[in-house]
């Protein structure tokens, strides 16, 4: 047996509009999950305490939660490898973030589905459908097949960085959905996804913090997903339709013309009219010689780059 | 003799962000560093190129990497956007033949050479922040920060993914800790020292960006710092370069010197103070100066 203290956040809006924390003294078997001990001491200390759950074995994605500050799922968390991660005897427990909590560790997850639902989650095939089932090779599901593995449970929405930032990004979850539609051989829509997933909030949105790829317990790498948008997006003809997608062009025109980044040409052309407005910062960066040279670097043997943007195929 | 690098700035550290490259130049005898000048490199396209194309993505950075082969020496970067794509790009074709093949393909259709996925890519953090790092620094008997208060900050790239990146635990990161603290500073400690800086939607979403690098900037300040010290030039301009707007934004000062990592080691050895070229950071350094005494 082992003794664990929980360090546990509460907010009982019925009661107070108040959240406090709340430590209880755990006497447990050393292999017991973090679910398993939020529900012990629902049962034997506190019958108001509230989690979300449902499956207990990491399959219906409700019972994200915080453990000493790192999103997980509960129900494949062990208690005894959270102290032993953190080096610690408590395991401080706390809702998901980017989330407004509605009862002790459960949140409200409305945002979550509107976004969910607003990339269209669902094939939209074109023509009529077929006698039979619309067949798809093993080579182009396999492609999907991290986005497919996607259960919601928003422990990558948890810990966005951009979403902390702007409540309005659509998150990673949403747009590792959309992945999964927009690449999808048998979907119709793929120009009007790539529309839909570009515009404010969406693809170009995220700051590539990484941690979605590092939180996912089901290894979807929903960043990678929102690359793979953005390769879409430049496909279906969006490469100049955004801020975002601009400044991701500017990056292609500077290789082709050096091989290097040109940051003279990256701020006019990401946002030509913030470049005209912010000339005062422009004249700051370039008193502190931040504001590199107009002619463009060279690098040697350039044309083999230049005939490499030429040959490289995207099969996205 | 000294260890040989293939040297990768990356573009902000040879552009815009000019005292990086030329402190890490003079600071690497001192280490016992070799580096390799790449004149035939390109950028490594940051996030943005692996947004718009990806295989061109992965065939450029595999194309660097296979000038390193042929340099026959490791890659040694100072920039967290460089270290991640040139890493990921490197465990991509490692792992997988068939894409190694295919890249290969295209690189040798173009007259450059193939690449055999023997070389790694690391960070000059992590170079130094090993035992034997560390034992290098002790060589030079440093003169030491006179107990200045360093506030950490990582940023994201060089911790996450940790599948590709892999020193450190990228929720409790220590080697810039250890740094510091064998450097003669002191670690303000802070929460925010691995999240986001906002940098690669500084340009597209400044707000938003603002917001993000706000939260470090203000965390930092909290925590006591006389500076923060960062291992990547994108990181430093936005803690750096755009820290007036994140005040004017979020309505708060922080007033908070950002060091390049470089520079922290430059000041701690007495490298001229010359080189360290600190005009170039918009946030005045001179307290930092002023505690360490130089
Ligand atoms: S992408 Fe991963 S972390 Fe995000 S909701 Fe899906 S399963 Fe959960
Ligand atoms: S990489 Fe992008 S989507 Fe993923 S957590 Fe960071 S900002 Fe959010
Ligand atoms: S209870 Fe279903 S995922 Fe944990």
């Amino acid at each position: 047996m082992a003794t664990t203290t929980l360090d546990i956040f509460r907010y009982q809006p019925d009661v107070s509009d108040a959240s406090y924390r709340q430590s209880f003294e755990l006497e447990h078997p050393s292999d017991l999950t973090l679910l398993d001990a939020i529900l012990k001491l629902q049962d034997e200390q506190d019958g108001t305490l509230a989690i979300r759950y449902s499956c207990r074995s990491a399959i219906c994605g409700s019972c994200a939660c915080k453990a000493n500050g790192k999103t997980v799922l509960a129900c494949m968390t062990q208690v005894e490898d959270v102290k032993r991660e953190f080096e610690t005897e408590t395991v401080q427990v706390d809702p998901i973030g980017n989330f407004a909590p509605l009862k002790d560790l459960i949140v409200d997850l409305d945002p979550f589905w509107d976004k969910f639902k607003s990339v269209k989650p669902y094939l939209v095939p074109d023509g009529p459908a077929p006698e039979r089932e619309r067949l798809v090779s093993k080579e182009d599901m396999q492609k999907l097949f991290r986005e497919s593995a996607c259960i919601l449970c928003a422990a990558c929405y948890s810990e966005c960085n951009s979403l902390a930032a702007d409540p309005d990004f659509v998150g990673p979850a949403a747009l590792a959905w959309g992945y999964r539609f927009a690449g999808d051989v048998r979907d119709g829509q793929r120009k009007q996804r790539a529309k839909l997933y570009t515009g404010e909030h969406g693809v170009w949105d995220c700051t590539r913090c990484m941690y979605c790829n590092e939180r996912c317990p089901k290894g979807v790498n929903p960043r990678d997903a929102i690359e793979k948008l953005g390769g879409i997006a430049f496909q279906e003809g969006r490469s100049m339709k955004d801020a975002g997608a601009r400044h991701a062009k500017a990056f292609l025109l500077s290789m082709r013309t050096g091989g290097k980044l040109n940051e003279t040409v990256l701020v006019p052309f990401t946002d030509p009219i913030k470049a005209h407005l912010d000339i005062p910062f422009a004249i700051q960066m370039m008193r502190h010689g931040k504001a590199p040279s107009p002619i463009p670097h060279r690098i040697k043997k350039l044309k083999e780059v230049q005939q490499l943007m030429k040959n490289v195929k995207e099969t996205i | 003799m000294a260890t040989q690098f293939a040297y990768y700035p990356g573009c902000i550290a040879e552009f815009s962000s000019k005292e990086l490259d030329a402190t890490t130049k003079a600071l690497a005898p001192m280490l016992d560093i070799e580096l390799l000048p790449m004149p035939a490199a390109t950028c490594c396209g940051a996030g943005d190129i692996a947004e718009a194309k990806p295989n061109l993505y992965l065939t450029l950075n595999v194309r660097i990497l296979s000038q390193a082969e042929e340099m026959g020496v490791d890659i040694l970067t100072i920039c967290n956007v460089c270290t991640l794509n040139l890493r990921r790009a490197n465990k991509m074709v490692k792992e997988d033949a068939r894409l190694l093949e295919q890249v290969n393909e295209e690189l040798v259709k173009v007259g450059a050479r193939p690449y055999e996925g023997t070389k790694e890519v690391t960070h000059l953090l992590w170079y130094l922040a090993t035992e034997e790092g560390l034992s290098l620094l002790e060589k030079q008997g440093p003169r030491g920060l006179n107990g200045l208060r360093v506030a950490p900050y990582y940023g994201c790239q060089l911790l996450r993914p940790s599948s590709v990146m892999g020193f450190e635990d990228p929720d409790r990161p220590q080697s810039l800790e250890r740094l510091i603290t064998a450097l003669g500073g002191e670690v303000a400690d802070y929460e925010a020292k691995s999240k986001c800086c906002g940098f690669p939607i500084v340009l597209a979403r400044e707000a938003v960006a603002l917001r993000e690098s706000h939260v470090a900037l203000s965390q930092s300040r909290d925590a006591g710092a006389d500076c923060m010290v960062t291992p990547c030039p994108l990181c430093h301009l936005a803690m750096d370069a755009y820290q007036r707007k994140a005040e004017a934004l979020n309505g708060t000062e922080y007033n908070m010197p950002v060091l390049h990592l470089p520079q922290l080691i430059g000041l701690a050895l007495g490298l001229d103070r010359k080189v360290m070229d600190f005009k170039r950071h918009m946030v005045p350094v001179d307290r930092v100066l002023e505690t360490v005494g130089v």
